[in-house]
């Protein structure tokens, strides 16, 4: 990977960064005031995608970008699967739904990333994976 | 005119090109465009503020529904507003100092051979545009242009057309145009720190770097960290707006005798992160000029830019400290009395650095030789207006002297002259400096002058008064001073500063032809018309 | 040559212009007032002397060293003046944000006042609304589906509960000079601003949120309240009224309001 690669990616994975922590602000502060916050009902599915992360992460590791690609999809099929069934009535719902969509937003530019420079875009799909892991504990943990 | 500037004007017929300078033409393009409209928006508000019952039948031409019967409808008026306040933050003062001048010039003054991103560059201005051709077209649709300013708060813009004209469409187009200038600051941004970073001449340190470089440099970085928590702030807004989420409405709301059915929501919350990015943008404004302005300063005084490092250290806290006080824009918005005080202090030392660079600029001048072209005026104009317009900061920054003076003119005044007229006043500085490279000829000086001495004098005529309007009273986004006893006194200074308004906008048009005609007939410069030392005049 | 001299113009006539008495402040009329108007003087003094000292030395300079054939020192800096002036700079300013904090802790951070006279004040799409507690000295109950402005009830006064009945609804905000008021404020749809000049006091008022604002007003008179945060195309004529009261004549008022309230 080149130097401009690198440090692009790395650029482009700090704006993300301040994209979430924004979401990520709004939502403490809005579970903390609103006086309305209920968890959200995340499916229990969900947590099957607790290893595609990791497991992407590992074949990039190993060369393997095709697989890393799948593992890729079928994250983004799920997140839409969750999508489907969240109401965005629901303040807690709403920002489940917020974050996972903009997290898919992420990954499928992640996949296409890999289908296009291969490994050299590794960088970004291992910060989208911890990125997910993330998301999981907080919607799925702290919230 | 060299070689180089003749296959120029070819390649610029390319609208897609991938080439930095075109695309910094590009931009600097748009921004005139802007710029031009952005004034002329103003000259209709500042017209109707003082002859409100006025029926005029361009306006009925223009908005048959904003003015029928050429009377300005109040919600025309506060449409006019947003777009004027809109088209000139995004797409004039956070374009042309930094998109433009800093495309074409960061590879050149780094010896770089393009931007680190060329096709990514190109995307950028082509977002860019869309944004521009989507915010406009906010004019066309039904109901018109968004009347909730350009800080576009909450409940105001987050309902829909219930709480009044432009609230429908109009504000949709706003937020999608919004969110597709964040997306294209971010691809900037993110290539002009690579750019940066990696393309420096083999040798050249980052204190090695023009203090231009370290403006763009800087701007980059804040835009990279302010952009992203605006486009979270938009979408949140859109999916109220069109989802019915509660992220920013609260609830028991009776709107217009409509009761709502959301729950929750906090509309400050829109405005911390709102201003979060609102804040560090006055910087991302301002800053490619205070780098720019150095670089003048120190080539017409025949000496080298004073207490270089203490410049770039300075744009560096300004940055820096930049994200910390945005809870000054909000001392009146009902947040924690506490967290005021806090921002207050923070405020106050962000002044430190401007002051550090204000010492500068005149230890710069001290000692040297000073040679007076039309460059090197615009340079001295702006510093004197970044004084004038920074030190009201002293009185805005206190929150107890805020109070009577938040959303009055008295805060019109002080970003105009800060934000506005300085980094304008900078955009002027380097057009006159970077003509020869970038067209191979000269804007006429005389006139360059002319202009100058004209447009500094009517700036002060215009927002030097309205301070007073401030310390009246003077609420600001009134479309007429009909309603008030006390307001009938500002009507006399209203009518001045229109005035001068209208001879100021006159005046342009003296740029505007020097700028034409000196494309084409302009004196033919040579290779390093200003005896610089930067990179960018020695290139090929 | 020509631009030291206009510098120096454009200044000189900012700073005349901070001496016409035509476009000032209204009167204070109360003691916090007095207290801001002190704080702002003092501040406008030392903005006026680094103004003019700044803009001075900008003229100075560039008339001094105007081209005259000499040659350009070669001094590029100096880190002795750089840590002079900043750490100047930084003195002052932060005075400055220090001094200041005195008039915002007056308005913000004083406890309520049990005694105080307390005002529910009501702002929508535009128009301002105040309620008064009547003669039980409590609000009643407000229910959001009895809003009804056409039958005088803005805030939705719920008919159910017996302590709303005496509560007085007006579109003039009526005090007593010398006592203490406790205005709440609450918007209905969107973000206003309670502004009184005379006060100096001015306070978003934000949907979803009941704000306090506490003051003390000495001078009878009536004085305008402009609306002061955007609020929709009616923004500039949401105007209301502050009529302070000498409390012999503010009481006689409210006998009449609560007898007024009594006989439906």
């Amino acid at each position: 990977m080149t130097n401009i690669a690198r440090t692009g990616q790395s650029l482009l994975i700090a704006a993300s960064s301040m994209l979430f922590a924004a979401f990520t602000s709004a939502l403490v502060v809005r579970r903390a005031i609103g006086g309305d916050w209920v968890s959200p009902p995340l499916p229990y599915w969900i947590w099957l995608t607790l290893p595609l992360a990791p497991l992407a992460s590992w074949w990039i590791h190993r060369g393997r970008t095709g697989w890393a690609m799948a593992a890729g999809v079928l994250l983004v099929a799920l997140q839409l699967a969750v999508l489907a069934q969240l109401r965005l009535a629901v303040i807690g719902e709403a920002f489940c739904a917020v974050l996972t969509a903009a997290h898919a937003v992420h990954a499928a530019a992640g996949v296409a990333a890999l289908g296009r420079f291969g490994v050299n875009a590794g960088l970004f799909w291992h910060f989208a994976g911890l990125l997910w892991l993330y998301l999981l504990f907080l919607l799925g943990v702290w919230a | 005119m060299d070689a180089r500037g003749a296959a120029e004007g070819r390649t610029a017929v390319t609208l897609f090109s991938t080439d930095h300078r075109v695309i910094g033409k590009q931009y600097i393009g748009l921004a005139l465009f802007s710029v031009l409209l952005g004034m002329l928006l103003s000259l209709v508000m500042r017209f109707h503020l003082v002859h409100p019952d006025s029926k005029v039948r361009l306006f009925q031409m223009l908005w048959p529904d904003g003015a029928p019967g050429g009377q300005m409808t109040p919600e025309l008026y506060l449409s006019l507003m947003t777009m004027h306040g809109t088209i000139m933050v995004f797409f004039v003062l956070t374009t042309a100092p930094q998109s433009g001048f800093g495309n074409y010039f960061l590879p050149l003054q780094l010896g770089a051979k393009d931007m680190a991103f060329p096709v990514l560059n190109m995307l950028s201005f082509w977002t860019t545009a869309l944004s521009l051709v989507t915010l406009l077209a906010a004019f066309l649709v039904e109901g018109g242009a968004p009347l909730s300013g350009w800080t576009a708060y909450p409940p105001l813009s987050g309902l829909g057309k219930i709480t009044g004209p432009g609230q429908g469409l109009g504000q949709d187009l706003w937020i999608v145009s919004i969110a597709l200038f964040c997306a294209a600051s971010l691809m900037g941004a993110i290539n002009f720190i690579v750019t940066v970073i990696e393309l420096r001449a083999p040798g050249m340190g980052y204190f090695d770097m023009p203090l231009t470089c370290w403006g763009w440099f800087v701007t980059a970085l804040i835009s990279l960290f302010a952009f992203a928590v605006l486009l979270a702030g938009g979408i949140l807004l859109l999916l109220d707006r069109s989802a019915g989420t509660s992220f920013f409405i609260p609830a028991g709301l009776v709107v217009n005798d409509q009761a709502q059915t959301r729950s929750g929501g906090s509309p400050i919350l829109f405005q911390h992160l709102f201003w979060f990015f609102g804040h560090p943008e006055v910087y991302i404004a301002i800053l490619p000029g205070m780098g720019l302005i150095s670089t003048v300063l120190g080539v017409f005084s025949g000496k080298k830019v004073f207490g270089y490092k203490a410049m770039a250290i300075a744009m560096l806290a300004i940055g820096g400290l930049g994200f910390v006080v945005w809870g000054h824009h909000m001392f009146i918005s009902g947040m924690s009395p506490y967290s005021s005080i806090a921002f207050s202090v923070l405020t106050l030392a962000v002044g430190v650095p401007s002051a550090v660079k204000t010492f500068n600029w005149l230890a710069t001048l001290w000692g040297g030789r000073l040679r007076f072209s039309a460059a090197m005026h615009y340079a001295l104009g702006f510093v004197s207006l970044f004084i004038t317009g920074g030190i009201t900061g002293l009185v805005l920054g206190q929150p107890g002297l805020d109070i009577y003076f938040h959303d009055t003119y008295f805060v019109v005044a002080h970003f105009h002259l800060i934000m506005g007229v300085a980094a304008i006043f900078a955009i002027f500085a380097g057009l006159h400096y970077w003509f020869p490279k970038m067209y191979g000829r000269f804007l006429h000086e005389g006139l360059g002058k002319l202009h100058f001495f004209l447009t500094f004098a009517l700036v002060y005529a215009v927002f030097v008064p309205l301070h007073f309007a401030g310390f009246v009273g003077n609420p600001r986004r009134y479309p007429d001073f009909k309603e008030y006893e006390f307001l009938k006194t500002v009507l006399p200074l209203h009518i001045g500063v229109t005035h001068a308004a209208y001879t100021l906008a006159a005046v342009q048009l003296l740029f505007l032809g020097n700028y034409f005609w000196s494309k084409r007939r302009g004196a033919v410069a040579p290779a390093n018309p200003w005896g610089a030392d930067t990179r960018e005049w020695s290139d090929d | 040559m020509a631009i030291a001299i206009l510098i120096a113009a454009l200044a000189g006539a900012t700073v005349a212009l901070f001496f016409q008495p035509r476009w000032w402040f209204p009167d204070a009329i109360s003691a916090h007032a007095r207290a801001y108007d002190s704080q702002l003087v003092i501040t406008l003094w030392v903005v006026g002397c680094i103004f003019v000292a700044a803009q001075a030395a900008l003229a100075w300079v560039v008339f001094r060293y105007r081209d005259r054939g000499q040659q350009p020192s070669a001094a590029a800096g100096n880190n002795t003046l750089e840590l002079l002036w900043t750490s100047a700079t930084a003195v002052v300013f932060l005075a400055l944000a220090f001094a200041g904090q005195g008039i915002w802790a007056g308005v913000h951070l004083a406890g309520p006042d049990p005694a105080a006279l307390r005002i529910e004040t009501l702002a929508k799409q535009f128009a301002w609304t105040y309620r008064y507690a009547g003669a039980d000295g409590v609000f009643g109950r407000v229910d959001i589906r009895q809003i009804d402005d056409a039958s005088g009830n803005p805030f939705g006064i719920d008919s159910r509960d017996p302590k709303g009945r005496d509560d007085i609804t007006e579109a003039l905000l009526r005090v007593p000079a010398g006592r203490p008021v406790e205005l709440h404020l609450k918007s209905r749809d969107v973000i206003h601003n309670f502004f009184v000049r005379e006060l100096r006091l001015k306070q978003d008022v934000v949907p979803g949120m009941t704000i306090p604002l506490r003051f003390t007003a000495e001078t009878p008179g009536t004085y305008e309240v402009p609306c002061s945060e955007l609020c929709g195309l009616g923004h500039h004529q949401m105007r209301s009224s502050l009529v302070v009261l000498p409390p012999a004549e503010f009481d006689e008022w409210m006998r009449e309001a609560q007898q007024k309230v009594a006989q439906p």
